[in-house]
């Protein structure tokens, strides 16, 4: 695997938010404002830099049997100190992310990198993943937080859940766009490739 | 296998348990400011003329309700000549996801200045709504004083109260009324607890 890929597919073609559509709760749910889509997005890239450094360390010490239980007990337990250093250093973001905070845990995001590529790839690759799917999802929620505090002004229902569908569906309509658009020149990649349906989640056992 | 895993399960707990170390005397510090914040809001109207004294810890009777803490603290507003109300940390254990921390302000008639909730893990959307940032619920007990109202009154009106109650989310409302109604009926029996210098 390239680097340039990964950066490429956290970032652009892959992107968590607009093309694997995952940790969508959370990104609908806190997009509210730019405040707080800045916080929940580096609380989450914090955690899946570190899951992925750090289930990639493990990855020889981990049998398929316990594989599962130890991702996640590793996963909540980086939860938990973000949840605590994100209390200590700022308590007003602490209490208006709320319970999204702590439910960092079940972004399947984070679950999805670990399954798809943390448990055998090398440390180096892991960590770049994360900081690339991290970056991605980070840019996403920030564009929707700013764009739906933006129009919150004119129009009230950006501020409201429903807005979140809306402004979600409309930044994935300009990615497909741009896609579209980047696929009509003649790339390396063949069509069928770059269209195929993304597999976001490792084998079951 | 079993080794392995509670093996792994010791290395994240001591992780977590460093971090927590760390943390612990700054997030208390943290919450402290939060809670001087939100007395200051809080007690604005009593502090157009006065300030706030520094607190006064009460040991409460037995019979007190489970709303109070043990020793209670409170902060008494003040001029230089007499005291114009105080600001309490009350607690309503009944909430949805656990206890939901309130302060609430009184003048010296035991009128609710403003009541708010600084601490809770309510349900976002549902019972969150008793934060005044989320919605106006919370300000409904400005200016009330415990005898204004019949005791059948202080509840939510799905009891039969006066106080909306959260479509889908009753169990928030209700918990933060039943513990001011317990609260001032308390008081209301023994203001001395109020006074800074009884």
């Amino acid at each position: 695997m390239k680097l340039s890929t990964v950066w490429l597919d956290g970032l652009w073609d892959r992107n968590p938010g607009l093309i694997q559509l995952l940790g969508l709760c959370p990104l609908l749910a806190v997009s509210n404002t730019l405040e707080n889509a800045i916080g929940l997005g580096l609380a989450t890239l914090f955690v899946l830099v570190l899951s992925n450094a750090s289930i990639s360390l493990i990855r020889t010490l981990v049998d398929d049997a316990i594989r599962l239980p130890i991702f996640v007990l590793v996963i909540a337990a980086l939860t938990t100190c973000a949840e605590l250093l994100v209390q200590a250093l700022d308590y007003q973001l602490y209490q208006s992310l709320g319970i999204f905070l702590p439910l960092i845990v079940t972004n399947c995001l984070i679950l999805g990198r670990a399954e798809a590529l943390a448990k055998r790839e090398t440390i180096v690759m892991s960590t770049i993943d994360g900081l690339a799917q991290g970056l991605g999802f980070f840019l996403v929620l920030v564009s929707l937080g700013a764009l739906r505090e933006w129009m919150s002004g004119t129009l009230i229902l950006a501020a409201l859940p429903p807005g979140a569908f809306i402004a979600l569906g409309l930044l994935v309509a300009i990615h497909q766009w741009i896609q579209g658009k980047l696929k009509q020149k003649p790339t390396e990649q063949s069509m069928d490739q770059t269209n195929r349906r993304v597999r976001t989640t490792g084998d079951i056992s | 296998m079993t080794v392995r895993l509670t093996l792994f399960g010791l290395i994240t707990s001591l992780f977590v348990g460093l971090v927590y170390v760390m943390t612990k005397p700054v997030i208390i510090e943290a919450k402290e400011q939060a809670r001087q914040e939100k007395l200051y809001l809080l007690a604005a109207p009593l502090l157009a003329n006065g300030r706030i004294a520094s607190p006064v810890q009460r040991e409460l009777p037995d019979d007190a309700p489970a709303s109070f803490e043990h020793p209670l603290s409170i902060t008494p507003i003040v001029t230089d000549t007499e005291q114009l109300g105080v600001v309490l940390p009350i607690t309503a254990l009944q909430g949805y996801s656990g206890p939901i921390q309130l302060l609430l302000a009184l003048d010296q008639q035991q009128r609710i200045v403003g009541v708010r909730a600084i601490e809770h893990r309510e349900t976002p959307g549902l019972g969150d709504r008793i934060e005044t940032r989320k919605s106006d619920w919370m300000l409904a007990f400005n200016g009330l004083r415990y005898d204004d109202l019949a005791p059948d009154d202080w509840a939510v009106q799905n009891d039969g109260g006066q106080f909306d109650s959260f479509t889908g989310a009753t169990i928030t409302p209700r918990a933060v009324v039943d513990a001011l109604k317990e609260t001032l009926a308390y008081l209301a029996r023994h203001p001395v607890i109020l006074e800074a210098s009884p």
